[in-house]
């Protein structure tokens, strides 16, 4: 009975100290990288002019006008957390931190590359700034205006064919205007505003795997379609699904943008495998990848250059003959090959933020290659503290899924989660040669608006989920 | 003190404080864990007592042997879904077949809308049937006793 009691004051203390705890460190470590910014900057100047050691002195050290970017992202950061307090108490605390941090240094790094890169742009952070910002409302109002999430299970087809329109609108302009090697070729215009509406279509994706999954789970579980030795799912009920996924692999495939075929794929392997908890469906759909991507890689040419870079021997760069060295410093491999350069210089500790030559010398290095400016800048060890980012905030996802009580919100919210593990993990091997590059943004880390908000969305739909499972177990909803 | 020094200390806090954050995380997720475990330790008392078994008598067509004991709750459906306290896997068992429920020292049997029905001594239990001990409930085309 006493147990009882303490369980219910516990459930009244409503101030989230522990979010409030966990940010400190955060604003810490945002205001030090800022603060070492402009002394970076100071620092290449003056290397550039005479090669002598340069004396400090405090006359050089930044002032708090400098600060204002990231002063402001912790005063964004502080009224969320207030308005998460006030409205959403029993959420959950650890996500909100861990996701602060890495928007911030998103910001951190789009203020550092954008003189640097090229095309070079001086607003690049102020505009991730705006980006995060705006990531940040749409957190809250993904919050606010789900109170119930039945109806995103209700309409999934609504919102499958909605998503699959607004993506083959942008993608058919994309054919008919603009060719197929810019990188802004899956963008729609809106005014000022480029939005991919791809981004999106992974949200949307995701939900309606949920939804459906979640309702004809044991059918497909149970795999009364046998084929020998093999069970197959009933192809009944398997078949929106599957079409689904063929019309947004069709499409990915069609505009060349392998890293999102290959991010949907994942998605359905692993929501499959936990609606059903089947390892063979699993293994059969990586069988049928395996055959696919050999398809494709026969069949198209720019499969086998993408795979072509991956062949490159970095650790013999001796032996290189002029073939070789054309791809690598002209060709397509020029991106992969800088950034591993980029990362081996970097060494364990790193050249310290601000300090490396990743922005300048690796092309896109603001969104694709965000993990060479990482790796050179922050070092081996700030990569793995990054990493490690990632695994808790997977974690910490994973976990509310297992705490939620519904079929549907345990899909959706397991879905959301592996879109964050397999994106991170696609870009991560792609920029360290392991398999060939794709240009998917690291989530919250690279340069791009559609992609911060898209995330902020899942963050708040998971928070959301955690919210309605606390208030579900102690019989307030 | 020149600025590759300070450059350097700064650069050396850097990463100090990005582990000292993933520490904190994790020592937050750890206790969070304890209290979990704590919790559901508390509520592994609390599960639904057993208040009676049902007895297979006569497997019919199923792979079940006869004689394997089920127990029972309070409140207990059989049925093919995964989500019913007795799970049977077999194709003449409805997804949600038969439901029991305990209640002033008397069983109810019901059927809950199967294909092959719910038989309590060879009665439809289409509405709900009070049973004894002893009594026989044919789920499909499987016998059972009920036992204390």
């Amino acid at each position: 009975m006493a147990k009882h009691i303490a369980a219910n004051e516990i459930g009244r203390r409503h101030y989230r100290w522990k979010e409030l705890g966990l940010l400190i460190v955060p604003f810490c470590i945002l205001l030090l990288e800022m603060f070492q910014l402009p002394l970076a900057q100071y620092y290449k100047s003056s290397i550039d002019t005479n090669s002598q050691q340069i004396p400090f002195s405090t006359s050089i050290l930044p002032t708090v006008h400098d600060l204002i970017p990231i002063l402001g992202l912790i005063a964004v950061i502080v009224g969320v957390h207030i308005v998460l307090t006030i409205f959403f108490p029993k959420s959950d605390q650890m996500l909100f931190p861990i996701v602060a941090l890495l928007s911030g240094l998103g910001v951190l790094l789009a203020l550092r590359t954008g003189p640097d890169a090229f095309p070079y742009d001086v607003n690049l952070g102020t505009k991730q700034l705006l980006w995060v910002i705006i990531g940040m409302v749409a957190f809250l109002i993904t919050l606010f205006g789900l109170r119930s999430m039945d109806w995103l299970r209700r309409y999934k087809y609504t919102w499958a064919v909605l998503g699959l329109i607004l993506v083959g609108i942008t993608l058919g302009n994309a054919l008919r205007v603009k060719n197929l090697d810019s990188p802004t070729h899956d963008q729609l215009n809106f005014g000022p505003f480029a939005l991919q509406p791809s981004e999106f279509l992974k949200i949307i994706i995701v939900i309606f795997f949920a939804a459906y999954l979640s309702e004809n789970r044991d059918v497909i579980a149970e795999g009364n379609f046998r084929l020998g030795p093999i069970s197959l799912p009933p192809m009944r009920q398997l078949g929106p699904i599957l079409l689904m996924l063929g019309i947004a692999l069709a499409l990915f495939l069609g505009v060349r943008e392998l890293g999102l075929a290959l991010l949907i794929y994942g998605i359905f392997l692993s929501m499959l495998y936990l609606g059903s908890g089947k390892v063979s469906y699993v293994l059969g759909g990586l069988v049928v990848f395996f055959l696919l991507g050999f398809i494709g890689y026969t069949l198209f040419s720019y499969v086998r250059a993408r795979f072509a870079a991956v062949g490159l021997d970095m650790v013999n760069w001796q032996d290189w003959n002029s073939n070789i060295i054309d791809f690598a410093t002209n060709g397509s491999g020029l991106q992969v090959a800088q950034g591993l350069v980029a990362l081996s210089s970097g060494g364990i500790l790193g050249a310290g933020f601000g300090l490396g030559h990743a922005s300048a010398l690796v092309p896109v290095a603001q969104s694709d290659m965000v993990v060479s400016v990482l790796g050179e800048e922050f070092g081996l060890a700030g990569l793995f503290a990054m990493v490690g980012f990632y695994l808790v905030l997977v974690y910490r996802g994973f976990r509310i899924a297992i705490e939620a009580r519904d079929p549907f919100y345990q899909l959706l919210a397991a879905g959301l989660t592996s879109i964050f593990a397999i994106q991170t993990l696609i870009i991560c091997a792609g920029n360290l040669k392991l398999i060939p590059l794709t240009g998917i943004p690291l989530p919250f880390l690279s340069y791009g608006g559609s992609s911060v908000i898209a995330n902020f969305i899942i963050i708040g739909l998971l928070l959301r989920i955690s919210h309605n499972t606390a208030l579900e177990r102690e019989g307030l909803a | 003190m020149t600025l590759d020094v300070f450059l350097l200390i700064l650069r050396l806090l850097g990463i100090v404080l990005l582990y000292l954050f993933l520490m904190q995380v994790v020592i937050s997720i750890t206790r969070d864990l304890r209290k979990t475990a704590a919790a559901n330790d508390d509520t592994f008392g609390k599960l639904p007592p057993v208040v009676g078994h049902l007895v297979v008598v006569d497997s019919g067509p199923s792979k079940i042997t006869p004689g394997t004991s089920f127990s029972l709750n309070p409140q207990t459906t059989i049925g093919r879904g995964p989500t019913n306290t007795i799970q049977i896997s077999e194709s003449f068992v409805s997804a949600e077949h038969t439901r029991m429920w305990f209640r002033n020292g008397v069983w109810y049997v019901q059927d809950a809308g199967s294909t092959n029905g719910t038989y309590l001594n060879n009665q439809p239990a289409r509405d709900a049937l009070p049973a004894r001990p002893g009594d026989i409930i044919q789920v499909g085309f499987i016998r059972f006793k009920l036992t204390q």
